[in-house]
């Protein structure tokens, strides 16, 4: 509760807007580092760049608005750390990262940190399998979920992989209805052009 | 208001529409209260882990799996139902209604009388005296409240008396309710709640009062009766393994681990042997992971057709870098061709 833009950017879909926070426009063909991290990706469209970040590791991605069709990028998410920022350490903490996860524990993992920050037991993961990202083995993983209070059904689907102890994960989200079909394709060129920087090579 | 409210449940995803426990938990009603008052009731089974249940003072009866899951026999079930009923058939959601209205009104009241009483230069003093004023009637809303839990518990306890139940067993309940928080807390490094004073805002007595009047009436009624504890198992068969899994995500590792033992008692069966371990796995420090391996090895021991207990084995060992591993995860795959994350876990087995 201590900084007012966390809880507001946990209390909508996970990642909404606050007023104070300044959006921005990602202009095509270029290439950007996201989430302050090595992680790089070359945009085949536009975006339009969240001013308000889900944490400290990460940032979101619209083309619509928030809640109608999300990419988040998770730059490093570290040891011992959680995947976005809590809404109530006390009351509801979130499970934390391990460096010693198997890539199989990574959707587990983004499945409880989601059942807790939207207060919903409707959300499952439906497909896991294997994919090579950031020319490692990855995983990747759909999902469904409804918020309580909320009838939307919304799907998911992410890419995942652990560098040196670090999570790196993209994940795309929106509505079932309409959004989910029509901008997939749009994140997943931006998941093949997905790259990793090498340490001190900007 | 009520009735809008039942339309948006009716229609949520949220609902539990398995009919087998729709109509077990109304058939535990019945048997409760009686086939002549139950017949009004609307069950709606809301799929949400937190220990709760509501009535409406339209009929609608709403319980949550949070406390399918917490209770361990048919007979504690019928006490929670009970008192929910209680405040039904006492009317409380309306007289409380009726009451709030009356004490807010009376705030709106003292608030014009002290705003003119400062405007005319009353000063400090009759301020002051607006605002215990005011806190006292937000007290009263609350310990009418309160009072009314306390009635809905006695009622309760009278359609035990005349129930086929053990009216035991509703103290029962209360005393793990306590052993559960004070467990989340210790697990969560916070402080321990103290259950001997009721707090002015508590909308319901503290657990331990609740625990103690209700033992206390129960042993004077000196009565015994069924709890119906098979009936209960045989019910939530189908359903305990995933409401176990709900709390598990809830990250909440020692509350959920004191909930495990207690609906285990001395007996650990094997779906609650394998959620033990699934909760420990998800922990994931190196001991957890040992203790997960144990406790998935006993539960395929107690059941040996559990192909996610052989999933979960696997996933542990290789976590704690043990290759064994490969073995449990190849078992698994034997059992479930079709499994949807195959393709993941066969890249784990090279």
């Amino acid at each position: 509760m201590k900084n007012p833009i966390a809880t507001l950017v946990i209390g909508f879909a996970l990642f909404s807007t606050p007023a104070l926070a300044s959006n921005t426009l990602i202009p095509e063909k270029v290439s950007v580092a996201v989430a302050k991290s090595p992680l790089t990706v070359t945009l085949s469209r536009e975006w339009n760049k969240m001013g308000a970040r889900p944490g400290r590791k990460s940032e979101t991605w619209t083309i619509d608005g928030d809640g109608l069709n999300d990419v988040t990028f998770y730059g490093g998410i570290e040891n011992d750390t959680t995947l976005f920022r809590e809404i109530s350490k006390r009351s509801k903490p979130l499970p934390h990262f391990a460096s010693t996860m198997l890539l199989t524990d990574v959707p587990t993992l983004f499945e409880n940190s989601y059942s807790i920050a939207l207060d919903t037991q409707l959300i499952k993961i439906d497909t896991v399998e294997p994919i090579d990202f950031l020319g490692r083995k990855g995983v990747h993983f759909t999902y469904t979920f409804s918020r309580l209070n909320e009838e939307v059904r919304r799907k998911g689907e992410a890419s995942a992989t652990i560098v040196d102890g670090k999570l790196f994960m993209i994940t795309f989200e929106a509505p079932d209805v309409f959004y989910f079909q029509r901008d997939l394709p749009a994140y997943r060129a931006i998941v093949s052009t997905a790259t990793l920087a090498q340490p001190g090579v900007k | 208001m009520a009735d809008e409210g039942e339309r948006l449940l009716r229609d949520s995803k949220f609902l539990v529409n398995d009919p087998g426990l729709n109509h077990y938990v109304l058939g535990v009603l019945c048997k409760t209260v009686g086939d002549s008052r139950c017949g009004g009731v609307r069950l709606y089974i809301v799929r949400t882990a937190a220990f709760n249940a509501a009535m409406a003072p339209n009929g609608m009866l709403v319980v949550n799996t949070g406390l399918l899951l917490r209770m361990r026999n048919e007979a504690e079930l019928a006490a929670v139902l009970g008192h929910e009923f209680a405040h039904f058939e006492m009317r409380h959601s309306l007289n409380g209604f009726k009451q709030q209205r009356t004490a807010t009104d009376i705030f709106a009241w003292m608030g014009v009388a002290a705003a003119g009483a400062a405007y005319y230069g009353g000063g400090y003093g009759s301020v002051r005296s607006y605002q215990s004023a005011q806190i006292g009637a937000i007290g009263s809303i609350y310990a009418n409240d309160r009072a009314q839990e306390t009635q809905a518990d006695l009622l309760s306890m009278a359609y035990l008396k005349i129930s086929p139940y053990d009216p035991g067993c509703f103290a029962d309940i209360w005393e793990r309710v306590m052993g559960e928080a004070d467990a989340t807390a210790r697990g969560r490094k916070q402080r321990i709640a103290r259950y001997d004073r009721v707090s002015f805002f508590a909308s319901h007595p503290t657990e331990l009062a609740r625990a103690q009047y209700l033992r206390d009436i129960a042993l004077k009624m000196n009565k015994g009766g069924e709890d119906g504890s098979q009936r209960f198992r045989d019910a939530m068969a189908k359903w305990r393994g995933d409401f176990l899994l709900d709390q598990i995500k809830l990250n909440d590792f020692e509350g959920t681990d004191f909930l495990m033992g207690q609906l285990a008692a001395n007996q650990w069966t094997p779906d609650l042997l394998y959620s033990r371990a699934e909760l420990y796995r998800a922990r994931g420090n190196p001991r957890d992971l040992v203790s997960a391996i144990s406790f998935y090895r006993q539960a395929l021991e107690g059941d040996h057709n559990n192909a996610e207990a052989y999933r979960g084995l696997g996933l542990a060992q290789l976590r704690n870098r043990d290759p064994s591993g490969v073995e449990a995860l190849k078992t698994y795959l034997a059992m479930r061709p079709d499994a949807s994350d195959r393709a993941m876990i066969s890249t784990l087995l090279q």
